[in-house]
């Protein structure tokens, strides 16, 4: 069985009168279980140079049945050094909120079924800012991987 | 100017060439700034007592005092915890329009509510946070809450 396991700290020695220190660990589980998620987009490494929404896990089938109930995590890194660049996040067209440079994202996605007809699914979808050109690292963490069949 | 970081790591053995392993610090600025962001809700604990669909958080004049951000200009970002020990138990989280019942609201991609994902006990998330209109709201729905066990939300907000 894999373990994967994820820790944050929240630290800020200034931002209140007193010290800011959160911390919390948790091993990625498949849903409802302790049995540890086993599978993995890997981390991709991009360099996107339009302005355009991309759809960044096109290779899983969102809001399949395969996905349903089942536990997926996302990280999501706007690489740029760039402290003006930014990408806009949105989960099938909502906007999440904006990743700036060095801005990560880690979160669950349920992949869920959208009763809208414009076949967004539940895509989580990337806008740089720029088209010069803006590095992105992302992977996710998951359980019941079904991917499109080849046409 | 406040200096706030946010330190993520991320072990695994999923994969037999390693990983994916994750070591990445983050320090939270004002939009397109390099000044650090320096409001912030304070941690905030709720305690949810029914199985319902309620906004735990509210973006535009919402319950987040004195926030200001903008559609154009925020580098909000939202820190969630589900507080149970009970790894089976879950609530699930969403951007939109809470629907006040038992289920959640349809999920529609044209800006009315989207199912993000799923915290089981113990689980935690970061994310940026638009929180501009209804919208922009964090929704939650436990799949189960009582008065005597209730559904322990615990969140920070950091904004413009």
């Amino acid at each position: 069985m894999a373990t994967t396991t994820a820790a944050i700290t929240l630290t800020s020695a200034d931002l209140l009168t007193d010290a800011l220190s959160l911390s919390a660990t948790k091993t990625l589980h498949k849903a409802g279980s302790t049995v540890g998620l086993d599978q993995t987009t890997g981390m991709t490494k991009a360099y996107l140079t339009a302005v355009t929404q991309v759809d960044i896990f096109p290779t899983l089938i969102e809001g399949s049945l395969a996905f349903k109930n089942k536990t997926s995590w996302v990280y999501i890194c706007n690489e740029s050094e760039d402290e003006t660049e930014y990408a806009i996040v949105k989960l099938s067209g909502n906007v999440i909120g904006k990743l700036y440079g060095g801005d990560f994202l880690w979160m669950p996605w349920s992949m869920a079924e959208d009763a809208d007809a414009d076949n967004k699914h539940a895509d989580i979808q990337l806008t740089p800012s720029v088209a010069t050109g803006m590095w992105f690292t992302w992977c996710c963490v998951n359980e019941g991987t079904e991917y499109p069949t080849s046409v | 100017m406040a200096t706030i970081t946010a330190q993520l790591t991320v072990n695994s053995d999923i994969s037999s060439y390693g990983g994916p392993s994750i070591s990445k610090t983050m320090t939270m600025t004002k939009a397109a700034t390099n000044n650090g962001l320096e409001r912030t809700s304070g941690i905030q604990r709720k305690y949810l007592t029914a199985a319902n669909e309620v906004d735990l958080i509210q973006g535009a004049a919402g319950v987040v005092a004195d926030m200001t951000v903008s559609a154009t200009a925020s580098a909000a970002k939202i820190y969630i915890k589900y507080i149970e020990s009970d790894t089976s138990k879950y609530v699930t989280l969403s951007l939109g329009n809470a629907s006040t019942g038992s289920s959640l609201t349809a999920n529609d991609s044209n800006g009315a509510h989207m199912e993000l994902g799923r915290l089981y006990g113990d689980d935690w998330m970061i994310i940026p946070w638009d929180g501009t209109s209804a919208t922009g709201d964090i929704c939650v729905l436990p799949n189960e809450a009582t008065t005597a066990a209730p559904a322990i939300i615990e969140y920070i907000v950091f904004f413009d």
